[in-house]
């Protein structure tokens, strides 16, 4: 080891070790809060889409979704796309799904002629409701009566969005039920054919394809919509444990799957808009953590350039026994380090340990989305080095101001 | 040995320049111990600086050991002051974070010694200004006398040529002083070079040669046998 990081780490260990302890706690809290603001701000930022993107993909798509392509009514041959896929070891689990836009009325005996009719357009879906459940857990969003059994007929299941106690928004050209409630009767219609059927239950979430949908069970929608042939629209897949969903979505494509459906990742069916928020959030969150680091820069700076002002003599004194003045700069050096080190791992402490499992317990409840804390450990190692350097550059400049004062002038205090 | 040769320092503030050593010729053999002395404003302490190598001289030449220090680089000096010279300062000039040890020890790090070798030269030379019993004691937790023993011990344990002393008695009290001067006296006996400024007449009649200084110029050059 070279002698002046030798006799800098010498230096910096005892001016740490014999320092102000309020003076240490300060500069620690500072650099603690420098890196929450480094990684929580983006992190939550990101957090609210990556929220929002999770519950997409653990209510609607699961790991895989195949859909129906843009230019057919359904996926075709269906049963034996089915059957590869209840084949493949790297499957979990899957449910296939009917479905067709329909309008759903509600209040169609009490209503006049001259009342306006209380409908709402939304999609209604045919699933088998213990292979949907089984994969989407949708069940769990129930907020009131019951989820759909194998034996249901005439029942339905209603997302929230449908219904004006839920979703209270006026949009113009969007509409909502009113006075539906579990037990009411409701008009299902989808193309030529009406059916009347019974509220169930009412399903709440924050994805608009869960909550703007109404759920039947598959043989009566089979029967609705007059599709015996086993064709569904769309079909999604849990993965197994340790499996990549990207390699069954590649495992299905070179079966020809491809041919016939769309085959995507959850992220591959992310919206366009979704990824450009998140890339918008990261930036945003970038700009505002570049301040912050900012400001943590300044703070070691001004504490390292009042500390060796105020030694400024003492540096004097010891360039003068024919200390190497670069010695010193290393013990400021050690010390700045020390700084963020300390706080970025008490920082990282707080952030793995407190607070992403505290994020993922209890989500921010936002409208469009349970806001998690998105923390990837590389990204926030990256964001330690940063503060460790900003923190080094920081204290090293002061510190190469003082020292390179006359010797002479530092010993007698002269400017 | 150290020798001075038309030594000059002045001082420019704005348009006023100001001439503090003026053209001083001094010789200073190896073991002797010497006192400058002088009125404040004589230009001692400057002397000791230039003599030191702490600070550089507007003219004339410094010669220690044969070196001629006019020609020497920054760096050079540097480690000419860590492995020949020792200082003691009127205040003490000890590291209040490290112990009396540490504060010892350091220039002997510096120097490239093991932590363990340096430690224990800066033991044995805390131990010959009785200070033994307080290695291990910040400065603020020792009195003024012990803490200037402590700075005679960080001058002395790397055995330097010269020993320079900046008025190393001017914040102690009479017995403090006088343990000071004993401790000199000592190290002179024993064959160290001194060269120590004071205003204190008492003190600086104890040195075996008393150079009086006025208006930059040598006044008076004594040598006593004692």
């Amino acid at each position: 080891m070279p002698l002046n990081v030798k006799i800098g780490f010498f230096l910096a260990v005892r001016a740490l070790r014999r320092a102000s302890l309020w003076t240490t706690g300060l500069i620690i809290g500072v650099m603690i809060l420098t890196f929450l603001n480094l990684v929580v701000l983006s992190g939550v930022l990101v957090g609210l889409m990556q929220g929002a993107i999770n519950a997409v993909r653990t209510q609607y798509t699961s790991d895989v979704i195949v859909s129906t392509l843009n230019d057919k009514q359904y996926i075709e041959n269906s049963p034996n796309i089915v059957a590869l896929i209840e084949s493949l070891p790297e499957v979990a689990a899957y449910t296939a799904r009917y479905r067709e836009a329909g309008q759903l009325e509600a209040n169609y005996r009490t209503r006049r002629d001259t009342d306006k009719p209380n409908t709402a357009n939304a999609v209604v879906v045919g699933i088998n409701p213990v292979m949907e459940d089984s994969v989407t857990g949708i069940s769990s969003g129930l907020v009131e009566g019951e989820f759909l059994t194998a034996g249901d007929y005439d029942k339905v299941v209603v997302g929230g969005y449908l219904l004006k106690q839920y979703f209270p928004v006026e949009t113009p050209g969007f509409t909502t039920l009113e006075n539906v409630a579990v037990g009411t009767k409701i008009r299902i219609t989808l193309g030529e054919v009406t059916r009347e059927v019974t509220v169930k239950g009412i399903l709440k979430s924050k994805v608009d394809e869960v909550a703007m949908r109404a759920y039947l069970v598959d043989s009566q929608m089979r029967s609705l919509v007059g599709r015996n042939d086993g064709n569904v629209d769309e079909i999604a897949i849990k993965v197994a444990e340790g499996v990549d969903a990207a390699a069954l979505r590649d495992a299905l494509l070179l079966r020809g799957v491809g041919e016939v459906a769309k085959v995507q990742t959850y992220e591959d069916a992310q919206p366009k808009f979704l990824k450009d928020i998140i890339s918008t959030f990261n930036m945003l969150g970038a700009a505002f953590s570049s301040i912050g680091l900012v400001v943590a820069s300044i703070t070691i700076f001004i504490v390292v350039f009042i500390n060796a002002i105020t030694r400024r003599k003492f540096i004097g004194i010891l360039k003068g026994i024919g200390i190497n003045g670069r010695a010193v700069e290393v013990s400021y050096i050690f010390q700045s380090v020390f700084y963020a080190l300390v706080g970025s791992a008490l920082g990282l402490a707080l952030v793995y340990g407190f607070l992403v499992p505290s994020f993922e317990a209890h989500p921010i409840d936002f409208p469009f989305s349970d806001g998690i804390l998105v923390a990837p450990f590389g990204q926030t190692m990256f964001r330690v080095g940063l503060l460790v350097v900003s923190t080094v550059i920081a204290g090293y400049i002061p510190a190469w101001m003082i020292i390179r004062k006359n010797t002479l002038d530092s010993i007698l205090g002269r400017n | 040995m150290i020798e001075t040769k038309q030594l000059t320092r002045s001082f420019q503030n704005g348009d006023i320049q100001t001439q503090v050593l003026k053209g001083i010729d001094f010789l200073v053999p190896d073991g002797q111990f010497v006192s400058i002395i002088g009125r404040s404003g004589a230009g001692k302490s400057t002397f000791l600086y230039q003599m030191s190598l702490l600070d550089e001289p507007t003219g004339g030449k410094i010669i220690i050991d044969g070196h001629d220090t006019h020609t020497m680089s920054q760096d050079a000096r540097m480690r000419f002051r860590l492995n020949r010279f020792g200082y003691v300062f009127q205040d003490y000039a000890l590291l209040p974070e490290l112990t009396a040890l540490e504060n010892v020890a350091l220039p002997l790090l510096m120097q490239g010694h093991s932590r363990k070798k340096a430690y224990a030269q800066a033991t044995e030379a805390l131990q010959s200004v009785s200070l033994g019993h307080r290695l291990h004691n910040l400065p603020s937790q020792l009195s003024g006398g012990e803490q200037q023993r402590v700075s005679i011990s960080r001058a002395i344990a790397h055995k330097p040529t010269i020993l320079f002393a900046d008025e190393p008695t001017a914040n102690l009290d009479n017995e403090s002083s006088r343990a000071i001067i004993d401790i000199f006296k000592k190290l002179h006996k024993a064959g160290q070079t001194i060269i120590m400024v004071t205003h204190e007449e008492e003190y600086a009649k104890e040195a075996e040669r008393l150079v009086r200084l006025d208006d930059g110029k040598i006044l008076s050059d004594t040598k006593h046998h004692r």
